[in-house]
C-alpha cells in the first residue's frame, strides 16, 4: 500500500471514487448496456386534466421492431406514494393511469423497441381518446369551491398541516410590535447532470427482476416496485451504481422504473432501458414546491419573540409525492431555530394540474428559510434592534426541549451566529451610512437555519445497516446500504470504518446500495447518512474489531478488553505498546487453530419519537445541525443588478469526518442557493413547463460564483459517529434570506418574492423613492 | 453512410458512420468510450466535452462525419504513462469531484484552457469552464484544482 492514512476521521482524504471519476472509468446507470437491450419510452398525457376514454395500442404493437407495449391494463392498478407511513391517504399515483390524467406528462403507456426511432414511432401509433376536463393551475384557486376536482380530496387539499402550540393570539396581544408579510416562492428544478435512467431485466426462469436505476434510495424503489408489481421484495433487486447527482429528485420510484421492469417482463426477459431526455427531466420528473408563505408575528421592545402565526400554501401539482412532509418540514424547522412558545401556522399541500412537486435539497426549508428569516430581520429592524442581537436573543440553546418536544442536545447555533458576525466584520459593516451619490451600494445580511439528520418517511423505522468483512490478506470490505449520489458517503463510511477498526483508509473497499447484497438503508435524504449510516458502520467496525481482539487475547493469554487496534497495530490500551500487527492478527484469526472469519455487523436506528401531525409534536431526529450565514452584496441602483460579493457560512457540523467533503457540500449548497435566490425559476404556462432546457433555465456557472468562507463549529455530538452530524442541506436554507436582507441593508428595499431579479429590485427602489 | 478516418486518443480508426451520427454516439456506442458523458444533447451543459485538434468541442453538437481527418482526445486519452494527468490528480486531491458526471468534460475543458494559457487567472479559469455545468461543487474546488494543476504542469510534474 503506497498511501497509508491511519486515523482518517477528521482528515481530508481524497474521495474513494475520485480517481475512477477523474479517468472516466466510473460507471453510471446511464452507461450500462446489456445484450439484447431494448429502448423503452413513456407515452405521456398532452393535457393537464382529462378523462381517458380509450387507449388503442394495436397499431404500435404491430410495428416491426416493437417488443412490448404496456398500459394500465397490464398492471394491477395499485397506487404508490412516498409518505405512506404518516399520510397513507396521500398514496395517490399509479405507474400508468387508466381513467384520468392530471398533468401534462402523466404516464399512460410505455413501449419497448429495438431502437430509439422505432420506440418513438410506436408512441405516435398509440391512439388515446380523451375528454378534456377543466384544469386549475393556481393553488389558491384550486382551494375555492367549484374548482376542478383533481382527486377526491375536498377543495383539492391533499394534506392540511396545523402546527399549534401555546396561545398565539395572546402572544400577539402582548407584543409591542407586530408585522405581517407575504412571501412568494417559485418552483425550481434539481438539475442533476445525470438524467433519470432505469434499466429493467426480468428473469423468466425465476420470475425475478433486477433494476439498475439512478437513485438515492434503492430500498425505497424496491418497496414501491414490489407493491405496484405485486411481487415479493425478495424477487426484486435494485442496484445503484455511481449516480450523477440527486438533490432529492431521485428519491422515489418513478413510473419509468416500473415500466422498464414490466416491459422487460412482457418482452420475454429482454432488458429494457429508459432514459429521460433533458426536456423530460425538467418537465416530468419532480420539482420544488412553489409556496405562498404568510407570516404575522409579534415581538417585545426588548426583542423577545412573542408569537408567530401564519399560513403556508404549497402548490404540489398533480400527485402528493413527498409533499405532505415537505410542508410539515417547512414549518417545523422553526422550532429548531427559535425559542418560540406561541405559534399557529396552518400548512396546506394543494393539488393542481401542474407537474408533480416532491423532495428537493432543503425539503421545504429553503422556502420557509427565505420567508421566516426575511420576516425576522424585518421584526428586528421594526424595533430598532440589530438583527444579530435579535437572533442571539431568540435562538435555541443546547440541551433544551422545545415546545413541540424536539430534543436539542448539542447545539452550536449561538456560536455560529457570533462567529459569523465576527468573521464577516458585521459590526463595522451593518447599517453603514450609504453614499447616495454612488450608483452601487453595498449591504450585509444574516440568516440562520437548522436541520434534521434523519426523518421517518416510508417505514416505521429509519435504520441503516453495515457489514464489514476482513479477509485473510487483511483487506477490509464494507457493505453499506447507504446511497452515495456524489455527496461522498462511500468515502465517509470508509473513513469511519477504518478509524474504528484501527486501520488505514486505503484498506477499505466499499460495496454500497445493492438491495440483494448490502444491508437495508432508507436512503440518502434528510441529511441522515453520515449520522445514521455512519453509526451503523461504526458499530460494524466495532464488532469486527472485537472478533479480532478475542482471537489475539486468546492466543496471547491476555484480556481482550485490555487490547485495541490503532495505526494498524494491536496494542495494549494501557500503554499503547504494540502486541502484533493488524495483518498478523488477521492471519492468526484465519490460522489452523482458529479459522475464524471476521465478519462484523452493525445497525443503527436513531432515538426519535413519532410526530403527531395534528399539532407538530414529536422529536423527529436523533440530533440537529445548526448554522448562520452572512451575505455581502452590491446592488446597482440604476440597473437593479445584485452581485454577491462574499458569503460567510458558519456551521455546527458536530465534527467533520472529511473536512474537504464538508466544505464541498457547503459550497455546493450556497451556490445552488444563490441560483435559486437570483435567477432559477421553473416557469409554467397552463401546466406546461416553458423553460425545459439549461439554456432557458439558468443554473449557476463557473463565472457566476463569489468567494465563500466556510467555518466549522465543532460541538462533538454525543450521538454522532465520532461526534459528526449530518449537514448536506442546511447551508442551502438561509442563503436567500441572507441575500435579501443584505439587499435591504444596501438600498432599503425588502424583496419578498423570489427570484430577486433586477426588475423587481429596480421597481422596489423606484417605489421607495416615489414615497 | 460515410467512411471516415479519425485519430482518437492517439489511435487511428477507420469507421463507417451514419450521416446523422453524432461524435458522442460514435465515441460511446461504437467505441465504448463511456467517459464522455451525456446529459442534455443540446450543447448546453458541457458534460460531453472532448478535444478536437486540441480545442474544446461539444461532442453532442458535431457530426462524426465532420471529424473526418481530425484528432479527438477523450478523458480516456489524457492519462499519462505511469499515472493520471496533472489535472486529474489535482481534481482528485482538491475535492473538485463529487458526483463526477461533469468531471470528464470539466477536465478536458480545463486542459484546452491550460494548453492555450498555462498561467490563467482565476477569472480566466472560470471563463474557460463557463460552458461546463456542475450542480454539486459550486465550482470553487474545481477552480482550485485547475489553478494547482497549472502550477504542477509548469513545474513539470
Amino acid at each position: 500500500m503506497e498511501n497509508r492514512t491511519t486515523n482518517p476521521v477528521g482528515k481530508s482524504v481524497p474521495r474513494i471514487d475520485a480517481r475512477q471519476k477523474a479517468t472516466g472509468e466510473a460507471v453510471y446507470a446511464f452507461d450500462l448496456k446489456l445484450p439484447g437491450m431494448l429502448v423503452g419510452k413513456m407515452l405521456r398525457s398532452p393535457y393537464p386534466h382529462a378523462r381517458i376514454l380509450n387507449i388503442d395500442t394495436s397499431k404500435a404493437e404491430k410495428l416491426e421492431g416493437v417488443a412490448a407495449v404496456i398500459t394500465a391494463e397490464d398492471t394491477f392498478k395499485i397506487k404508490f406514494g412516498s409518505n405512506e407511513f404518516f399520510f397513507p391517504n396521500t398514496v395517490d399515483q399509479m405507474a400508468l393511469e387508466s381513467e384520468k390524467v392530471r398533468y401534462i406528462g402523466d404516464e399512460i403507456a410505455a413501449v419497448a423497441a429495438v431502437d430509439e426511432e422505432t420506440a418513438q414511432k410506436a408512441l405516435s401509433l398509440i391512439s388515446v381518446k380523451y375528454e378534456v376536463l377543466p384544469a386549475v393551475f393556481d393553488a389558491v384557486l384550486a382551494m375555492k369551491p367549484g374548482a376542478p376536482q383533481i382527486h377526491s380530496a375536498m377543495n383539492n387539499i391533499g394534506v392540511m398541516m396545523p402546527v399549534q402550540f401555546g396561545d398565539a393570539d395572546k402572544g400577539l396581544k402582548e407584543s409591542d410590535y407586530i408585522r405581517e408579510d407575504v412571501f412568494v416562492l417559485q418552483s425550481a428544478a434539481h438539475c442533476a447532470l445525470e438524467p433519470h435512467v432505469s434499466l429493467g431485466k426480468y428473469e423468466v426462469s425465476n420470475d425475478r427482476i433486477t433494476l439498475w436505476t439512478s437513485t438515492q434510495a434503492p430500498f425505497k424503489v424496491r418497496e414501491a416496485l414490489a407493491k405496484t408489481l405485486r411481487m415479493a421484495e425478495a424477487d426484486i433487486r435494485v442496484v445503484k451504481l455511481n449516480v450523477g447527482g440527486g438533490f432529492g429528485g431521485k428519491l422515489e420510484m418513478l413510473p419509468m422504473d416500473f415500466a422498464a421492469c414490466l416491459l422487460s417482463k412482457k418482452s420475454g426477459g429482454l432488458p429494457v432501458k429508459i432514459c429521460c431526455t433533458r426536456q423530460e427531466e425538467f418537465s416530468f420528473t419532480r420539482r420544488k414546491h412553489p409556496m405562498i408563505y404568510k407570516l404575522k408575528s409579534g415581538v417585545k421592545r426588548d426583542g423577545t419573540l412573542m408569537a408567530i402565526t401564519g399560513e403556508v400554501i404549497a402548490d404540489g401539482g398533480a400527485y402528493c409525492s413527498y409533499g405532505p412532509t415537505v410542508v410539515a418540514a417547512s414549518i417545523m424547522r422553526i422550532f429548531m431555530v427559535y425559542k418560540i412558545t406561541n405559534i399557529r401556522i396552518m400548512g396546506f399541500r394543494v393539488y393542481t394540474n401542474n407537474p408533480i412537486c416532491g423532495a428537493i435539497r432543503g425539503f421545504g426549508g429553503v422556502q420557509s428559510g427565505f420567508a421566516i428569516e426575511s420576516h425576522m430581520d424585518m421584526l428586528a429592524r421594526g424595533i430598532g434592534m440589530d438583527p444579530v442581537e435579535f437572533r442571539l436573543k431568540n435562538a435555541t440553546d443546547p440541551n433544551m426541549t422545545t415546545i413541540n418536544k424536539l430534543i436539542l442536545s448539542s447545539n452550536g447555533l449561538k456560536d455560529c451566529i457570533k462567529k459569523a458576525a465576527e468573521v464577516s466584520g458585521w459590526k463595522n459593516k451593518y447599517a453603514n451610512a450609504k453614499d447616495k451619490a454612488k450608483n452601487v451600494a453595498r449591504g450585509i445580511g444574516m440568516a440562520i437555519a437548522a436541520d434534521v439528520m434523519g426523518s421517518k418517511m416510508y417505514k416505521a423505522h429509519e435504520s441503516a445497516g453495515s457489514i464489514i468483512k476482513v479477509e485473510e490478506d487483511g483487506s477490509v470490505y464494507l457493505f453499506t446500504g447507504a446511497a452515495d449520489t456524489g455527496q461522498g458517503s462511500d468515502t465517509a463510511m470508509a473513513q469511519i470504518a477504518a478509524q474504528e477498526l484501527g486501520v488505514a483508509y486505503e484498506r477499505v473497499r466499499v460495496k454500497a446500495a445493492d438491495t440483494e447484497i448490502t444491508p437495508f438503508d432508507t436512503g440518502s435524504f434528510a441529511s441522515r447518512v453520515t449520522f445514521i449510516s455512519g453509526n451503523a458502520t461504526k458499530n460494524a467496525a466495532t464488532d469486527a474489531k472485537k472478533q479480532i481482539l478475542e482471537v489475539v487475547a486468546s492466543e496471547l493469554k491476555l484480556e481482550k478488553d485490555d487490547l485495541d487496534i490503532r495505526d494498524e497495530q494491536v496494542v495494549k490500551k494501557q500503554d499503547g505498546s504494540a502486541v502484533m500487527s493488524f495483518d498478523r492478527a488477521v492471519q492468526l484469526c484465519y490460522s489452523f487453530n482458529y479459522g475464524h472469519l471476521i465478519i462484523g455487523r452493525g445497525s443503527y436506528n436513531p432515538k426519535t419519537t413519532p410526530i403527531d401531525f395534528r399539532t407538530g409534536e414529536g422529536n423527529v431526529s436523533g440530533s440537529y445541525g445548526f448554522e448562520a450565514q452572512v451575505a455581502e452584496v452590491e446592488v446597482n441602483k440604476k440597473t437593479g443588478q445584485v452581485k454577491v460579493i462574499k458569503m460567510y457560512d458558519v456551521h455546527d457540523i458536530g465534527y467533520p469526518i472529511n473536512p474537504m467533503s464538508v466544505h464541498g457540500q457547503i459550497e455546493g449548497s450556497i451556490v445552488m442557493g444563490i441560483g435559486y435566490t437570483l435567477h432559477e425559476n421553473l416557469k409554467f404556462n397552463e401546466g406546461r413547463v416553458v423553460n425545459p432546457s439549461f439554456s432557458k433555465y439558468r443554473i449557476p456557472r463557473a463565472t457566476d460564483i463569489s468567494p465563500i468562507e466556510s467555518i466549522f463549529i465543532e460541538t462533538n455530538d454525543p450521538q454522532g459517529p465520532f461526534g459528526a452530524k449530518g449537514m448536506g442541506e442546511a447551508s442551502l436554507l438561509p442563503t436567500a434570506a441572507a441575500i435579501a436582507n443584505a439587499i435591504y441593508d444596501a438600498v432599503g428595499v425588502q424583496i419578498k418574492d423570489l427570484p430577486i431579479t433586477p426588475q423587481k429590485v429596480l421597481k422596489a427602489i423606484r417605489e421607495k423613492e416615489a414615497v | 453512410m460515410k467512411n471516415i478516418k479519425v485519430k482518437i486518443n492517439n489511435k487511428t480508426h477507420d469507421l463507417a458512420v451514419r450521416d446523422s451520427e453524432l461524435l458522442i454516439e460514435t465515441l460511446r456506442d461504437r467505441l465504448g468510450l463511456l467517459g464522455t458523458k451525456y446529459s442534455c444533447l443540446e450543447g448546453d451543459c458541457g458534460v460531453c466535452t472532448v478535444l478536437l485538434d486540441g480545442k474544446n468541442c461539444l461532442s453532442c453538437l458535431i457530426l462524426s462525419a465532420d471529424a473526418d481527418g481530425h484528432e479527438v482526445v477523450t478523458i480516456e486519452g489524457i492519462a499519462q504513462k505511469g499515472g493520471l494527468h496533472s489535472l486529474q490528480e489535482s481534481f482528485v486531491k482538491n475535492g473538485a469531484i463529487q458526483c463526477g458526471f461533469c468531471t470528464p468534460g470539466m477536465i478536458l475543458a480545463a486542459k484546452a484552457l491550460l494548453d492555450g494559457n498555462p498561467s490563467p487567472t482565476d477569472e480566466e479559469i472560470a471563463g474557460g469552464l463557463d460552458g461546463n455545468l456542475c450542480r454539486c461543487t459550486g465550482y470553487i474546488k474545481i477552480i482550485d484544482a485547475v489553478r494547482e494543476a497549472s502550477q504542477r504542469l509548469k513545474d513539470g510534474k
